[in-house]
């Protein structure tokens, strides 16, 4: 009989979770306690608010080429990907934007009725600067480059690549998921399928019901991580590269399935970027949108791309 | 030799040659007929296999998987149902497991697992097991 060993805990800023189930109980304890450890290494490395973390050494550097952990290599590899699937909407290179925007430090986020913000209602666009196109990694010399002072903030993006690679290791187990603050990476040997629901942008009530045997889901959205700036106007950790603001497409809120946790979370944020009328280009494995006035609309997956397991 | 003679070998040869010419047209068209058919009969057959979802190449790495998880879970319903007679006797092979009994074991048809699964059942209620654990649905949110 299964039995499902869950790991809680904090990590990303947020509540993360691991959960396996096996007949096996010791050897499905052992490996949920491997998968914590491993998110909890992966946020000393990745943190952009702690000085001594890989990241913010690297971020730091002022050498064009530096020495990088197979991780930040991977991560950097994963802003890369998010910077060319989306046409450069998903920008990890975002940081000096990220910091005049107000969140240049771990801070607490209060409601700043951000999902009300009467702005334009513009859709995204990419940077002029695109800083993710000057990101290079050597595999063979084990050497992330990027012109100096280009500084990384990979944000989802390392929580979508963490959730696939504990996944990855998870994979042989009967059921398994992997939660790193909402992506979820979901799987297993035995094939089952399990809810996801996703949580309303406002109170966080369930908005939808999915059910994922193998695959992923991501959310995006511009009301939790929400605060309000200098000038008293709403603003959160979304940011439209065009303009280097907080970005307000007339989305609140893009939930996306796809096969990997890094593919959710690019799907997510571009689509949220792309306002409404551009969304559902980025959502071809499914999702839920919300938009400003609460409108819920559900996406259902091409019949072309490879759903086995996924369904909205 | 008069030339009506010699028209008239010569036509037999150009008949006999034509002969020969067609039957080896024949059998070349056999040839090419046969291959062609036999190309057709094997490319359906791997088409078919392949549209059924049964890649062989595919098919390899999740035995592979089964001989080195099984082993482990299968032991653990055979303590916990059979009889202690029954649990004395088939602790001692269990030790003794060779490789080749192990894949066998792995390998092993459906029919084989089916008679210990019946034998189960009856057993299985008397030692009341636990219940069934019930998946919290995971929420997914803004992260």
């Amino acid at each position: 009989m299964s039995h499902e060993a869950v790991e809680n805990f904090e990590c990303f800023g947020g509540r993360c979770s691991v959960r396996v189930a096996d007949p096996d109980r010791e050897a499905a304890a052992a490996a949920a306690r491997t998968g914590r450890r491993t998110l909890l290494e992966a946020h000393r490395t990745l943190s952009r608010f702690d000085p001594a973390s890989e990241l913010a050494r690297l971020n730091r550097d002022p050498r064009p080429v530096v020495p990088a952990s197979p991780l930040l290599r991977q991560v950097v590899a994963a802003a890369l990907t998010a910077g060319l699937r989306s046409g450069g909407l998903v920008d990890a290179t975002l940081v000096d934007e990220i910091e005049a925007a107000g969140y240049a430090e771990t801070r607490d986020f209060a409601p700043a009725g951000a999902d009300r913000e009467a702005s334009t209602g513009r859709p995204g666009g990419p940077s002029p600067r695109a800083g993710w196109c000057a990101l290079v990694v050597d595999e063979g010399a084990c050497t992330v480059a990027r012109p100096p002072g280009v500084r990384i903030d990979p944000g989802g993006i390392a929580k979508g690549l963490l959730a696939d690679l504990v996944g990855e290791a998870l994979a042989d187990f009967d059921r398994f998921a992997v939660d790193c603050c909402g992506d979820l990476r979901i799987g297993g040997a035995a094939g089952h399928a399990r809810t996801v629901l996703v949580a309303d942008p406002g109170d966080g009530a369930p908005l939808e019901e999915l059910r994922i045997a193998d695959g992923a889901v991501a959310t995006s959205g511009i009301t939790r991580r929400a605060w309000i700036d200098a000038d008293g106007r709403a603003a959160h950790q979304i940011l439209d590269p065009a303009s280097g603001l907080p970005a307000f497409t007339g989305i609140v809120q893009v939930t996306a399935l796809a096969p990997t946790g890094l593919l959710a979370e690019i799907a997510a944020k571009a689509a949220l970027l792309a306002g409404p009328d551009g969304a559902e280009a980025f959502l071809p494995h499914g999702g839920v949108i919300v938009e400003k006035g609460g409108a819920v609309r559900v996406v259902e997956p091409l019949a072309c791309v490879p759903t086995a397991g996924v369904s909205a | 030799m008069d030339p009506i003679e010699k028209r008239e070998l010569k036509r037999k040869a150009w008949l006999r040659l034509a002969a020969q010419r067609r039957r080896a047209g024949f059998l070349r068209g056999r040839v090419v007929a046969v291959s062609m058919i036999c190309f057709a009969v094997l490319w359906t057959a791997v088409f078919l296999q392949m549209e059924t979802g049964n890649d062989p190449v595919l098919a390899s790495k999740p035995k592979r998987v089964v001989a080195r998880v099984e082993p482990n879970r299968r032991r653990e319903p055979e303590v916990t149902v059979k009889t202690p007679a029954e649990v004395e006797a088939a602790e001692a092979p269990v030790e003794e497991v060779t490789p080749e009994a192990e894949v066998a074991e792995t390998e092993a048809p459906v029919e084989e697992v089916a008679p210990e699964v019946e034998a189960v059942e009856p057993e299985v209620e008397e030692v009341a097991p636990e219940a069934e654990f019930v998946e919290e649905p995971l929420v997914t949110s803004q992260s």
